[in-house]
């Protein structure tokens, strides 16, 4: 025993000498003590809860932390004139890879976040980037490079009154083609309750459009890849979507973006939406909202079957001209940490880490309402036949997308059929490939 | 008939080399001569500095084809011959002047009939005065919001007036057709006082005694108005539709804030398209030449006027 115990000493001992060493380069929280980084967000429930919470990263890396939350257009604009200026000042900045990644990647805009994520001595050990939904991964890879990590995830999602459906002895829409019905049935049961609000502004509108084209059976493209609004199916889709907003939208609706639209379901001034999954928390803020709606993935095609949502997430990067890429991938590091999200879900963001997802805090947060929990599960099913691709193939993707919410706007207005609005967009959008 | 109008102007009396003061010599002299231009030195430098370099580097990325992230490649007119073919150029080109006909029009004729009125106007002056400069003190970004929520057609409080006097709802912003007459009685709505203050301001400066010999040969109201008033308050008015020019030429905020340039494109001046084809569409030599086109169409805009106010200056 004595033997075993001297025996035990020594290679006690030996360890030490060899673990030394490897510890002493081993990850270390606060390791950039003292740097001070900038970070520019966009607007977004994220980013807002980043704001108060992140003193706690300062307290825990040393890392002073200054935060500038513009909105979404100043955003863009101050992001790309400061990165085509090359400038040093901003360190971290939220990007929407879905959108803009394959732009910024050619610019060469991002820093590779692979190699920091594998020197384990500036990578917490269990910070463990497979946790990470793959869809969501795969948006923010380009060849080998990681670009971004994700801080949310999120799609469009069908709301509804439910108590204005049961006044109105309405059945819950179980096929895309029953919404336009559910519209019809609301407007004879009561002319002052609006029916349907969504998305009406050119380049915003294919988020919340993509759905119907690809339940109807459409798609995007063409098999060989062209522009494919005109296929049937998709125009099928494209003209529902028109339709709706047409005949039972609220006037001025070709104006409105997500804002307003969440203003007027959670006055409860209509009675269905397809809007961002983001926006739940705003929405169940409004009084008795919490309580009277439904939520879920838009309903699949009544003879397709196929319910193919939209699922994108923002993310955040670190810029390639940033000269305190060590201290800025602290914080990425902390603010995607499994701990953070867990707090994040609070503030309604949906986190990104299957862990998260699954784990305690968020279960019990979500059963505390029937809501959260339909709200859960439908981001549960966008994660999981989810799709990011909302345009035509193109790296121009910001112009793709408002040739297609054109198409829907003269469809509205009256100046073109769905077919030739359609082709019209698909010709446009040939020339951007 | 009135002193001032057989006086030189003092950039007249400086490029002549002579002053009233010239008897005396001395420094009025000296800055008359050589002497003291290289004090303009500094001032040259900075006016450089902070117009010709920017507006040169505008003009060199109007002349390029501008990949993000890389040098912008000189593609010589390329980028204008582009925009003499593309038809959102055109129809934000015949926005931006309807807004500026229109709005400018709005602003001076209800301006000086406002000015005018607050000129004779003597109870609680200086009250009145504060709420006329009480618009154009707030920021665009409010009164964007503002129209917003005043304007818009579902849960807007115009609509519910309108209601309340027994007449239909307008779409406001929201109508093709009426967009841009919505934006120029907004723009009218926050700038006319200032067109105001700035006639009433001409119109007190002005010598009484021209208006009570026109009194005296029998000119009243309108008689008075047109051919004794207007023509004095010619250089005033001028200096007014210069400063609104140059504003509403290059006016964005409240559209983007409002519209985004539609509904479709039918509130996209070229202010709109040049900032989504650049902050977009990433589209930085196009969105510039869109943008140097404007800056000469504004820079025109004040040479039109300047040569007006010397054939109006008394």
């Amino acid at each position: 025993m004595r033997k075993f115990g001297l025996f035990g000493s020594v290679l006690f001992a030996a360890a030490l000498a060899v673990a030394g060493p490897a510890a002493a380069q081993g990850f270390n929280w606060r390791s950039q003590d003292g740097q001070t980084i900038n970070l520019m967000f966009n607007n977004h429930p994220w980013s807002q809860a980043m704001r108060d919470m992140v003193a706690d990263f300062t307290a825990k890396t040393g890392v002073k932390a200054r935060i500038e939350i513009f909105n979404e257009e100043q955003f863009r604009a101050r992001l790309t004139t400061l990165m085509q200026g090359g400038s040093a000042d901003m360190d971290v900045y939220m990007s929407l890879t879905s959108r803009e990644g394959a732009v910024f990647h050619r610019a060469g805009w991002y820093a590779d976040l692979a190699p920091l994520m594998a020197d384990k001595s500036l990578t917490m050990p269990d910070f463990n980037y497979e946790d990470f939904g793959a869809s969501i991964r795969q948006a923010s890879t380009f060849g080998k490079q990681i670009v971004a990590l994700p801080i949310n995830q999120e799609g469009p999602l069908f709301y509804w009154r439910k108590d204005i459906f049961e006044r109105c002895k309405i059945a819950e829409p179980a096929a895309l083609e029953d919404i336009p019905a559910a519209a019809a049935a609301i407007k004879a049961c009561d002319a002052n309750q609006g029916a349907w609000a969504a998305r009406g502004i050119r380049g915003v509108t294919p988020y919340a459009m993509a759905a119907f084209i690809y339940n109807s059976g459409g798609s995007f493209a063409t098999p060989d890849g062209k522009p494919g609004l005109s296929q049937p199916n998709s125009v099928r889709g494209l003209e529902m979507y028109s339709s709706l907003l047409k005949d039972y939208g609220p006037p001025g609706a070709l104006n409105h973006t997500f804002t307003q639209v969440i203003e007027l379901l959670g006055q409860g001034r209509v009675a269905m939406t397809h809007e961002s999954s983001n926006e739940f928390a705003n929405i169940v803020r409004f009084p008795n909202r919490a309580g009277d709606l439904g939520v879920k993935v838009l309903p699949p095609g009544r003879e397709t079957r196929i319910s193919k949502p939209v699922a994108i997430g923002w993310t955040v990067a670190i810029s390639a001209h940033s000269k305190r890429q060590p201290a800025a991938w602290l914080f990425l590091q902390w603010a995607t940490s499994r701990e953070v999200q867990a707090k994040l879900v609070q503030a309604g963001v949906a986190p990104p880490r299957a862990s998260v997802f699954e784990g305690e805090e968020f279960n019990a947060w979500a059963k505390e309402l029937p809501i959260r929990r339909a709200w859960a599960n439908a981001l549960i099913e966008i994660g999981r036949t989810g799709t990011g691709v909302y345009q035509s193939p193109t790296d121009r993707i910001p112009e793709a997308r408002d040739l297609i919410g054109g198409a829907m706007q003269a469809i509205v207005q009256g100046r073109a059929t769905p077919a030739e609005a359609a082709r019209a967009a698909d010709a446009d959008l040939a020339k951007l490939q | 008939m009135l002193r001032t109008q057989t006086l030189p102007s003092y950039s007249d009396a400086v490029a002549d080399g002579t002053s009233e003061a010239d008897g005396a010599g001395g420094f009025t002299a000296a800055l008359a001569g050589n002497n003291f231009r290289w004090m303009a030195a500094p001032a040259l430098l900075f006016a450089g500095a902070m117009i010709v370099f920017p507006f040169g580097y505008a003009v060199w990325l109007a002349l390029s084809e501008v990949q993000l992230g890389s040098v912008p490649r000189f593609i010589g007119i390329g980028n204008f011959r582009r925009m003499l073919a593309d038809v959102e150029f055109w129809n934000g080109l015949y926005l931006t002047l309807l807004l500026y006909v229109v709005s400018l029009s709005l602003q001076l004729v209800i301006g000086t009939w406002l000015g005018l009125l607050l000129a004779r106007f003597q109870t609680a002056r200086g009250l009145v005065r504060t709420v006329m400069v009480s618009p154009f003190m707030l920021p665009p970004v409010v009164v964007g919001m503002m129209a917003i929520v005043i304007l818009d057609p579902s849960f807007g409080i115009a609509n519910w007036l309108l209601a309340k006097l027994g007449l239909p709802p307008a779409l406001w912003l929201s109508n093709p057709d009426t967009v841009m007459l919505t934006i120029a009685a907004l723009d009218t709505w926050q700038w006319t006082p200032f067109v105001a203050l700035i006639v009433m301001g001409g119109y007190l400066s002005l010598p009484h005694d021209v208006f009570e010999s026109a009194e005296m040969d029998g000119a009243h109201g309108w008689t008075r108005f047109r051919y004794v008033t207007l023509p004095l308050l010619g250089p005033t008015l001028i200096t007014a539709a210069v400063l609104r020019s140059v504003d509403i030429l290059r006016f964005f905020d409240i559209i983007y804030l409002t519209t985004q340039g539609g509904p479709g494109f039918s509130s996209t001046t070229l202010n709109i398209l040049a900032y989504r084809r650049a902050f977009e569409f990433f589209e930085l030599g196009y969105a510039s030449a869109i943008m140097v086109t404007l800056s000469a169409i504004v820079f025109g805009s004040v040479l039109v006027f300047a040569r007006l106010r010397r054939a109006v200056a008394w």
